[in-house]
């Protein structure tokens, strides 16, 4: 019986994992206690050294000086921030009026701005909220299917969690030990196309179900002059020769696409700002405001992601930067007080903290896992799958997707992601394109009725009974439960559409990354010899115990 | 019991302090980093100091603030069967959790990290890295933040068994769902309230 039982001690301690997970006690510390558990057992029948122990505070030390986690909490910051900045409203208002008049409108409208405010921020409740608050009852006035509404509602914001820079894809670098930034740029298509298929959707169902997604009576358009039209060819005007400058600049090798692009909006910015205090009247007021609006997120964005992806900053100077420019912006418009920075100051050390002990938590379990072979056993398990790589990156997504159901994606990457990326690299996978998927299917954990969080945030903020609407002075009825989780059904397909493309065709994440490799090799082989006596891996050595690499805190020590 | 309890709010006084005093390093570490991405951007240079500072703040605040965290029930939790039993039962899983899976660990850590601390204060040791910082500061935060996540364990039992006793009201925060939002979103219905 003991022989068994220690013959089969690593899946044995894998399912005690799930069990303890599911009883519900906060899941950093049932981690910690199953890593402990087992390994009290396999010391006692001398699977284990008892130095397994001291490895620990050297893990740990490990994880306080991952200067990559520190992004985390900026990002975070960033995004609550934000929220408030007034900045969401701002889009929502006015890049709904944009559409509006279009059928379908709307619901472009809030995937465009949920697209918009993922690239400013990785906080899904954020955007959820902010599109729940402000675009939920217009589209409800307006006689939008509520399914329909509010799916696109949440899978818009869950776009947070795919384009960078979003939380999931730093922790799923740190694990996977790539750079966050290879993560970010692999991320970027994807991500980008799946506010596509979302387009693409709508398009359809405008098509086929024209009442369900009415056009804004041209009442319903408050930003034109009176008795004049909306407005629209100023802006299309604006809008093509800003695309072909932009093009040629970057095309004819003048300038760096991003740099093209950020010269480009600069101009735009100027011009309308000069319209608006000289009343030149070239632009229509429309035109104007869109413009006016939609520099602040986008020079967010350039700040933060441009100068990843130029390679100036690393992600966590790019997050301090965007933490930094976020402060700013929400103090120019006033809306930065003590109440809203403690605020946003509580909930950041909280979800750093938590975050942080899930990983100190996941430590403690795989470095007993480990030490009882549990590796081996799950690469045994997986290698021997028929169908080799997709055979693999099939059944690794649909594992994601069924767990995505109960557990949300900071366990599924902190858990799951160390024990898969070895294989996948043994498999000969690319790990960029390996965590850019599993980031995909994970962003599904937050539609999945009924615990998806931004279902959970959309019934928050969404009407729960019958209401009087303000404009039309009806009353409607309330937005029901079943609504909600009927209507993130489409996307959820859409969600494994994108999977099953990004397995079809690597070039998706691979194309863009590629080319900075090379830069990283050169750098790498210019880079000076380190002197003898330095300790090159790690910023911290520790006086007590020799040394595991600490730049990746989930590799095996060195006693082993 | 009566000692019991006055203990607990003790301690919970000591960890909302703590809590509401680090959560102030969030601020300080967006300063200091984007100041340092800023000076190299336009000089050029970096001080591995000022870098280090960076992940010393950090720490700071996630792991000394690790027992606030636990006393705001925010460690994140897989509420799918959780969030469907009685208060009592929940209480009881948090009895459980709290002796068996918090304790152990948040004792064992602490008693394993002092020694590296005092390793590190008695050789005086810096960071290997030139114009690195003095060590020990940091690493006494380890044994300091287990220490505050044990304690804030201790009332959180004490709190559970009160309440099945029937001593005291349900102790669990209301809040949603455990991650980033709760009480932003809190927030965020009262104004939409005020605004309908």
């Amino acid at each position: 019986m003991t022989a068994l039982f220690l013959a089969n001690i690593a899946p044995i301690m894998f399912v005690m994992l799930i069990a303890l997970l599911m009883i519900g006690y906060p899941v950093a510390f049932s981690l910690s206690a199953n890593g402990l558990l087992f390994g009290a057992i396999a010391m006692h029948y001398g699977l284990l050294g008892p130095d397994l122990l001291q490895a620990l505070p050297q893990r740990i030390f490990g994880i306080m000086s991952n200067e990559t986690l520190l992004a985390i909490p900026f990002f975070t910051f960033m995004g609550l921030i934000l929220e408030r900045s007034g900045m969401a409203e701002d889009l929502l208002d006015t890049v709904g009026q944009m559409f509006g008049s279009v059928r379908g409108g709307l619901a472009y409208a809030v995937v465009f701005v949920g697209a918009l405010l993922a690239a400013t921020t990785g906080v899904t409740a954020a955007s959820v909220i902010s599109m729940g608050l402000i675009s939920l009852p217009i589209m409800l006035r307006y006689g939008y299917d509520r399914r329909l509404a509010s799916g696109v509602i949440a899978a818009s914001g869950t776009l947070a969690q795919i384009i960078p820079p979003s939380l999931v894809l730093i922790v799923m670098a740190d694990q996977l030990g790539r750079s966050v930034g290879d993560m970010y740029e692999g991320a970027f298509i994807p991500g980008i196309g799946l506010a596509v298929l979302y387009a693409i959707y709508i398009a359809i169902i405008t098509m086929a179900k024209p009442t369900w997604t009415p056009a804004l009576p041209l009442e319903a358009i408050t930003i034109r002059e009176p008795g004049r039209s909306a407005g629209y060819r100023s802006l299309i005007v604006i809008v093509a020769l800003s695309v072909v400058a932009g093009w040629a600049l970057s095309a004819y090798d003048v300038l760096h696409p991003i740099w093209a692009c950020a010269l480009v909006g600069a101009v735009d910015y100027v011009l309308a700002l000069a319209d608006k205090y000289l009343k030149l009247r070239v632009l229509s007021l429309m035109t104007r405001q869109v413009i006016i609006v939609m520099m602040p997120p986008l020079a967010l964005i350039f700040l933060v992601l441009g100068t990843i992806f130029l390679g100036i900053a690393t992600p966590t100077e790019g997050g301090a930067m965007g933490s930094a420019g976020a402060l700013i912006l929400a103090l120019a418009n006033r809306r930065l007080d003590r109440k809203l920075l403690r605020q946003a100051m509580d909930t950041t050390a909280k979800l750093s903290s938590f975050v942080m002990f899930i990983l100190v938590g996941s430590t403690v379990f795989s470095l007993v896992f480990r030490g009882v072979n549990g590796d081996l056993w799950v690469e045994n398990l997986l290698t021997s799958l028929p169908g080799g790589q997709i055979g693999f990156l099939v059944v690794v997504n649909l594992l994601s997707f069924l767990l995505a159901f109960f557990l949300d994606f900071f366990e599924l990457a902190f858990i799951i992601v160390p024990l898969l990326g070895p294989v996948a690299e043994k498999l000969g996978i690319d790990l960029i394109w390996f965590g850019v998927l599993l980031g995909v299917t994970m962003q599904t954990s937050f539609l999945h009725p009924p615990f998806g969080y931004a279902l959970f945030y959309l019934r928050s903020v969404a009407p729960s009974e019958e209401y009087t609407d303000r404009v039309t002075g009806k009353r409607l009825a309330p937005l029901t439960t079943g609504q909600i989780y009927w209507g993130s059904i489409p996307f959820i397909m859409i969600q494994l559409v994108m999977v099953g493309l990004v397995i079809a065709f690597p070039q998706l994440v691979l194309a863009s990354v590629e080319t900075k490799h090379f830069d990283i090799n050169q750098i790498q082989i210019i880079a000076p010899e380190i002197p003898e006596g330095a300790n090159p891996s790690l910023p911290g050595s520790d006086v007590s115990a020799p040394a595991p690499s600490s730049d990746d805190p989930m590799a095996p020590p060195s006693d082993h | 019991m009566g000692f019991l309890l006055r203990l607990s709010r003790a301690i919970d006084f000591l960890n909302e302090k703590i809590g509401k005093t680090v959560y102030w390093l969030v601020l300080a570490s967006v300063v200091v980093s984007s100041g340092n991405a800023v000076v190299r951007y336009t000089f050029d240079t970096s001080s591995n100091a000022w870098l280090e500072i960076q992940w010393y703040l950090y720490t700071g605040f996630f792991l000394v603030g690790a027992g606030y965290t636990l006393l705001r029930n925010e460690h994140v939790r897989i509420d799918i069967v959780y969030s469907r039993l009685k208060p009592r039962t929940r209480a009881w899983i948090d009895v459980f959790g709290g002796v068996l899976f918090l304790m152990p660990m948040a004792i064992l850590l602490m008693w394993l990290s002092w020694p590296v601390f005092t390793g590190s204060y008695k050789l005086h040791e810096y960071s290997p890295n030139p114009n690195g910082l003095l060590r020990w500061p940091v690493k006494l935060m380890m044994p300091v933040g287990f220490f505050l996540l044990a304690v804030q364990g201790v009332s959180e039992i004490i709190k559970r068994i009160a309440f099945l006793m029937n001593l005291i009201p349900d102790p669990t925060p209301r809040h949603a769902h455990g991650a980033a939002a709760p009480d932003i979103t809190g927030d965020m219905v009262i104004k939409s309230e005020g605004k309908q």
